[in-house]
């Protein structure tokens, strides 16, 4: 059997939450948690620089017998679609770490325990071939989640924990009972790719479609199921709510790639005007309550909803350009909501303030951190250039193909986070130095400076050079398509 | 009978006998033994105990059926009485300095724990309603002696007298039910009652005879409508027997409803129906009423009512699955429950009592080790992956949808939701909350306590990591096999 780098890079950071618990002094519990996760991320680059990009089959696979008398294996493996998230969420985990460097200054080594083991789950969740494994994973991640949220976070904070919770189970519960139904109808396996060569009868993919649709769809978040998002977001630290916005977004969406869409192609195909028309509802409404917002990280909690929306409008065009372009987005979101996250945290640290009526004029006392606010604003409203652009330009053309409607409900979208983006950036950066005579700012230094570059980087190669991307996901994106095609009766 | 027979049915009852002759001798030696020598009770009933499990394991091998079909000693048996064993043992070590500072160490603490262990170690080999019945006895009228046992504690006695009363109403509901079948069949053998039967299964006697079984046996596992004395019994008690009666007697409970229920003969009589019912009504109450609760004993009692309600979704179930499911999800909750139990028994410490929820603000700050274990057993109540709760709930759903009762998975799943509030209550009480400035945490860590946290922990982790064996373990208890 070939070297099994998939489980190590999967339990490297869980296994640096062991040792995390036998240190005392918590700059040693900072520089050992930042080494795990670095190696952890040099290992995904070793495992980047092996992947295959011709082709759609698994890679790295190991398996193991787990529980055989339920079918149930411990089976690891990546295609294009998940390596891109693998390599995202790595790149995450210790940008959290340098994040929460100083803003965590309390029980800093329960809170570093937690970011790894939520590092493992979530890699984990991407990585998994079994769905038992897969779900084990996802419905972990509840526990690390709500303890970051709950112990470290602002003063709503056990509400919000509650509600991210509770939320997140009784959907993810659903999810459960239609992923027994499927091993049962899918010939007592859990193995993700046997059951996607299954052609179930219509009936009962359309109900599995809804089981799976109402945990995804908390989890993305949809509206009008995303109402733990924005307690969620504004009440966890700054590492939580990168974590939260970059990864455990994705999850919704990635769920939807790798179950809905290949496990249930023709229910995907039946209902997919339904997915348009609430991924457009999520789009302009996200976009409106964004508008409205005061508090910074509320209006990026907001903005996110919107570019999910985004996502899943493409996901469920289910043509090659909106596929391509929602996965695409999925990925540019987590590295631009990520930093604007980190960037709201990083002010934050600074004035204790989060209300933009507080702000103004930052330009002069912080022009390197205004610098890059900027480039992340705009990235976030897709100018040319910057990452988003590839990836709304594509599910914009999806859209359009697929629903006239749909397509126009998005750009009107992308019209309004040009509206309260460009706001936010107006009234916290420019005009007089209202804050700078309230506050003593001091600018980024290294270590932040450590944690944005990087962030800064992808977001300019993949809105000037996007091909390497694509070309990892292309193939595993076309045979998904021939798949759903294919069983789903034609285009 | 032959000498030869005699002498197999010896054999195959042999770790009863064993555990029956201990706590005679023990009852006897308590009396010699001074004050302040506890430990030689907790240690000579381990052992009493570990001989009878080397019994057990080593009658593993082969059905043994004994005493001319009253009894048999078989795998399902022996799965039971594992979990019997683990309970007991548990409860004798948690025991140790509980009974210390609660002042009822005496010897007959002890015997009457033992009493009640054979009890349900008869319980789960009986193959006839009258050693059923005679079993049930043995096991409650022991725990009704443990509830009250806190002498000069009104709780304790006023629980005692309830469980008293009720618990005699309903076996005299049980033996009604067995006249019934007697009269019926004109055998009490669970084997012979199906083959006597030769007219239409819905009989209405017949109906009426497995209602009135029914509800005797529900009322040990604590199942709706039959689960008033739960709450107030499990709060009066002294909380080491709390916790032994929430595992032990439970799962010999579900012994005999799994070994009744799968009988031919109720399995036609669509008592399914019932059960159905029952399994939904129980873990409706139980998850919502624990909402509410301020009381951790109290809330425990309800979160007990709604495990049992889970379990009884196996029992509906059926099947060689949904019989291994109930065992499996017996032997989980046993290392979880009594896991949680434990933490709580050693914050009584002094004038501390641990008893109600707040008690435990901000725990986490002075004892993260402690708080982590309790996080641990609580996120395995509530069947959060990838502890070993989870696993038993899963296997559970498994059953019901193998069995085509989908409707009933989701409702059981939508419970347990509600459920995991108030287990996540709790973490948030321990590890979100700020600590009393004055109140110290001083839990009695003793050696024996760490024991049973050790164990608790390894079991609520170890199967939920690695499922397999227990899995295997499950599956090949299940009875014919």
């Amino acid at each position: 059997m070939a070297f099994p780098l998939l489980s190590l890079i999967v339990f490297m950071p869980a296994a640096g939450a062991a040792v995390l618990m036998l240190l005392r002094n918590d700059d040693q519990v900072r520089w050992t948690a930042l080494g795990v996760t670095v190696l952890d991320f040099a290992l995904c680059i070793v495992m980047l620089a092996g992947f295959d990009t011709t082709t759609h089959e698994m890679q790295f696979t190991e398996t193991r017998p787990w529980v055989p008398a339920l079918g149930i294996t411990y089976a690891l493996g990546i295609d294009g679609i998940s390596a891109l998230f693998v390599f995202l969420t790595a790149l995450l985990g210790w940008i959290c770490v340098l994040a929460s460097w100083v803003a965590i200054d309390r029980k800093v080594k329960e809170f570093m325990v937690s970011l790894l083991v939520m590092q493992t789950l979530m890699l984990g969740v991407f990585c998994a071939l079994d769905l038992f494994l897969f779900y084990v994973f996802w419905e972990a991640m509840l526990i690390p989640m709500y303890v970051i949220i709950g112990v470290w976070g602002g003063d709503g904070r056990v509400y919000a924990a509650f509600k991210f919770f509770l939320y997140t189970l009784a959907g993810s519960l659903l999810f459960l009972i239609g992923v027994i139904v499927l091993y049962f109808h899918g010939g007592e396996t859990f193995d993700i790719l046997a059951l996607t060569e299954q052609d179930l009868p219509f009936g009962v993919q359309s109900w599995l479609f809804f089981a799976f649709l109402i945990a995804f769809a908390v989890k993305v978040p949809m509206v009008p199921v995303h109402t733990w998002l924005p307690d969620a977001h504004v009440q966890a630290p700054t590492a939580g709510s990168i974590v939260l916005a970059a990864v455990l977004l994705k999850m919704g969406a990635y769920g939807f790639l790798r179950f809905s869409l290949s496990m249930l192609p023709e229910a995907s195909m039946h209902y997919s005007t339904l997915m348009l028309a609430l991924s457009a509802l999520a789009i302009v409404y996200g976009g409106l309550l964004a508008l409205a917002q005061d508090d910074l990280k509320k209006l990026v909690a907001y903005s996110s909803i919107s570019h999910m929306g985004f996502v899943t409008l493409g996901i469920f065009t289910l043509n090659l350009r909106g596929l391509e372009g929602g996965i695409l987005q999925m990925f540019n979101h987590g590295v631009t909501t990520g930093a604007l996250f980190l960037f709201v945290g990083l002010i934050y640290e600074r004035t204790h303030t989060r209300s933009i009526a507080d702000y103004g004029g930052l330009m002069k006392a912080a022009p390197v951190y205004t610098a890059f606010l900027a480039l992340f604003t705009l990235s976030s409203m897709a100018l040319p250039g910057t990452n988003s652009f590839v990836g709304e330009l594509l599910v914009l053309s999806g859209a359009f193909a697929a629903n006239l409607a749909a397509g126009a409900a998005a750009v009107l979208g992308a019209l309004l986070g040009a509206a309260y983006l460009l706001g936010m950036y107006r009234k916290v950066a420019l005009g007089p130095a209202s804050v700078g005579a309230r506050f003593k700012i001091r600018d980024v230094n290294a270590r932040e400076l450590a944690a944005i570059l990087p962030l800064a980087v992808f977001v300019l190669w993949v809105g000037l050079y996007p091909k390497p991307f694509l070309n990892i996901i292309g193939p595993s994106v076309r045979h998904l398509l021939t798949q759903v095609h294919s069983y789903g009766g034609g285009q | 009978m032959t000498a030869a027979a005699l002498f197999q049915s010896i054999l195959a009852s042999l770790p009863e006998i064993v555990v029956v002759a201990g706590a005679c001798i023990l009852l006897i030696l308590g009396q010699l033994v001074r004050k302040g020598q506890g430990h030689f009770l907790v240690s000579a009933s381990v052992a009493i105990v570990l001989i009878a499990a080397l019994g057990t394991l080593m009658l593993a091998g082969e059905v043994r059926p004994a005493y001319t079909g009253m009894f048999i000693a078989d795998r399902f048996a022996g799965f039971f009485k594992g979990v019997f064993y683990l309970a007991t043992i548990l409860t004798f070590l948690l025991s140790r300095k509980y009974t210390e500072i609660e002042k009822i160490g005496s010897s007959e603490y002890y015997v009457m724990l033992l009493f009640a262990l054979s009890g349900m170690m008869i319980m789960a080999s009986a193959t006839d309603l009258l050693s059923i019945y005679v079993g049930l006895e043995l096991m409650a009228l022991s725990t009704y002696v443990l509830t009250g046992f806190l002498r000069r504690e009104r709780r304790s006695n006023e629980a005692s007298l309830k469980y008293v009363i009720l618990g005699g109403v309903s076996t005299g509901i049980f033996l009604y039910g067995v006249s019934l079948v007697y009269g019926i069949t004109g055998t009490t053998q669970l084997d012979g009652m199906a083959a006597a039967v030769t007219g239409d299964p819905l009989d209405p006697g017949l109906l009426l005879a497995v209602v009135f079984i029914v509800a005797g046996l529900v009322f040990k596992v604590g199942a709706v409508p039959f689960h008033m004395w739960v709450p107030d019994v499990y709060e009066g008690a002294p909380t080491t027997i709390t916790a032994f009666m929430s595992v032990a007697p439970k799962a010999a409970g579900f012994a005999v409803i799994l070994r009744v229920f799968l009988n031919p003969l109720v399995a036609a009589s669509d008592a399914w129906i019932i059960v159905a019912v029952i399994a939904v009504a129980t873990m409706a109450l139980g998850s919502f009423v624990a909402l509410v609760q301020d009381n951790f004993k109290r809330l425990l009692a309800y979160s007990s009512i709604a495990h049992a309600g889970f379990a009884l979704f196996g029992v509906v179930a059926g099947g060689a699955d949904g019989i291994a499911s109930v065992m499996l999800y017996l032997l989980i909750y046993a290392f979880m429950n009594l896991g949680i139990f434990a933490a709580v028994i050693m914050m009584r410490n002094g004038d501390f009592s641990g008893e109600v929820i707040e008690d435990y603000a901000g725990l986490a700050k002075s004892h993260p080790g402690l708080a982590l274990l309790m996080l641990l057993y609580l996120f395995s109540l509530a069947g959060i992956p990838p502890t070993a709760g989870f696993f038993a709930k899963f296997y559970v759903l498994v059953a019901l949808v193998e069995r085509g009762f989908v409707m009933l998975a989701v409702i059981a799943v939508l419970l347990s939701a509600v459920a995991a509030y108030f287990y996540i209550r709790i973490v948030m009480v321990i590890y979100m909350r700020e600590p009393e400035p004055e109140g110290a945490f001083d839990p009695a860590l003793t050696p024996s306590v760490r024991a049973t946290l050790a164990i608790t922990a390894a079991g609520t982790i170890g199967i939920g990591l690695f499922p397999a064996w227990f899995l295997r373990l499950a599956q090949h208890s299940v009875f014919g096999g």
